[in-house]
């Protein structure tokens, strides 16, 4: 049970979590972004097990940004139909306007949710493989995508090592922060020069080895479709009509 | 579409797109601190730092395809690292990608001087901001307000995307890294570039 999130297939979750939020984006009313929010945490808590002090961080940014789309929809929202609940500062503020902003703060969150759904119970290299096997994905670039998912780490190696070379030959820390994004060139450009080498070498080393990158039939390691993919297709198609429908009728 | 391509350009644009999801990141963060304070607007006027890969790339590789590609394999590095958008972020640069990818296909993938550059940046920014209008539901703003959202878009795609993507394709070819690929190959006879 709490494993059939991760057991997924990733190509099958990434299209039910698209589906889910394109639909999402059709309702303006508060309920059914805020029912699909709870039903995606109720399916987190019952079918996954995650690390949930690390979601909460990184939920956190999110709920802010809920937060200013909460008040800049009150401030700047378009309807100003509707019975003036509350006023302040000089902004009146219409029941309207106020299901408006609680809806698309709660789209936020619904959002936010279910992408971390995602990100936490998916296998990065697995969606990558499942990606080219299930849905057809160019062998050239789903294996270029996990050459450069490899090097990750040595990426961040690199911009530490090179900020600390810069440090050695007398570079300073800039001190206001829109000096410091300007200063990011200094270390982005050996970046990226490192970045085109290594490319030039990994390609190389892909070829001599046999890599073609035409598509192909058997892998070695096959990613597969299961009984849970149609059961969890089925779970995630009743949260997005109850959370739709339960949303037209709570409002 | 990818015949033409050789594996060292789709590894090239991997790498990229590794550098700039690490840099992406980074901004998303700040412009969602940011966002508490002053709303949507904060996202606006940084937005150009998103389009800024599909642009390098194209300005680097000039195949067809390679600010599409860029953009979105920036957008699943993103995703892979594990960042809080999750999928739906490679949805965004899918629609970024297109955007830059419709410009270069208008002048047809034939010129890629400063002007052509910041129409790409300009793309991306026109077809984020619908996608964006649909999904973040900007319909229920005040439409003066979505407006300025635009406006400030569509420099920042022109300004930080297209000025700043030569600024660094050029940059880096200057380094010699980059010998073997389009840019230095016509960077003598292209009197456009």
């Amino acid at each position: 049970m709490r494993n059939l999130l991760h057991n997924m297939n990733p190509s099958v979750k990434f299209i039910a979590v698209t589906i889910s939020m394109l639909t999402i984006a059709f309702f303006f009313n508060p309920w059914t972004p805020l029912l699909f929010f709870v039903s995606i945490l109720l399916l987190q808590l019952t079918m996954s097990h995650i690390n949930w002090k690390l979601w909460l961080l990184f939920m956190l940014p999110f709920s802010i940004g809920a937060f200013g789309y909460l008040w800049t929809t009150v401030v700047f929202g378009a309807d100003t139909g509707g019975t003036i609940i509350w006023s302040f500062a000089g902004i009146n503020v219409t029941d309207e306007q106020w299901a408006h902003a609680l809806s698309l703060s709660f789209r936020v969150m619904a959002f936010s949710s279910l992408s971390l759904m995602f990100a936490f119970t998916t296998d990065p290299v697995k969606f990558i493989l499942s990606l080219m096997q299930q849905l057809k994905l160019s062998p050239k670039l789903a294996y270029g995508v996990m050459v450069g998912y490899q090097f990750l780490p040595v990426m961040k190696d690199e911009f530490t090592q090179i900020q600390q070379a810069q440090r050695l030959r007398g570079v300073e820390v800039e001190k206001r922060s829109w000096q410091r994004i300007v200063s990011m060139r200094r270390v982005l450009i050996p970046m990226l020069a490192g970045a085109v080498r290594k490319a030039e070498r990994s390609a190389f080393a892909m070829e001599a080895r046999g890599f073609t990158g035409e598509p192909r039939n058997a892998y070695y390691r096959p990613i597969l479709l299961s009984r849970t993919d149609v059961l969890m297709s089925g779970v995630f198609l009743i949260i997005l009509l109850t959370s739709c429908f339960g949303g037209i009728w709570l409002n | 579409m990818l015949k033409s391509w050789k594996l060292k350009e789709v590894v090239l644009m991997s790498l990229f797109a590794v550098v700039f999801g690490i840099v992406y990141l980074l901004f998303v963060h700040a412009a969602n601190i940011w966002a508490a304070v002053i709303g949507p607007l904060a996202y606006e006027w940084m937005f150009g730092i998103w389009f800024i890969v599909s642009i390098i790339c194209m300005y680097i590789i000039r195949k067809p395809g390679a600010a599409f590609l860029s953009e979105t394999m920036a957008a699943a590095i993103e995703v892979l690292i594990g960042n809080a958008v999750g999928p739906r972020l490679i949805l965004t640069g899918v629609v970024q990608g297109l955007g830059a990818e419709a410009a270069f296909a208008l002048t047809g993938y034939k010129h890629f001087n400063i002007l052509v550059l910041m129409l790409a940046g300009i793309g991306s920014a026109v077809f984020s901001f619908i996608y964006g209008y649909f999904v973040s539901g900007y319909a229920a703003l005040d439409p003066s307000f979505v407006a300025l959202m635009f406006t400030i878009r569509v420099l920042s795609g022109a300004i930080i995307a297209g000025i700043g993507g030569k600024y660094i394709g050029d940059a880096l070819l200057a380094t010699g890294s980059l010998r073997g690929y389009a840019i230095a190959r016509t960077k003598k006879g292209d009197m456009n570039a």
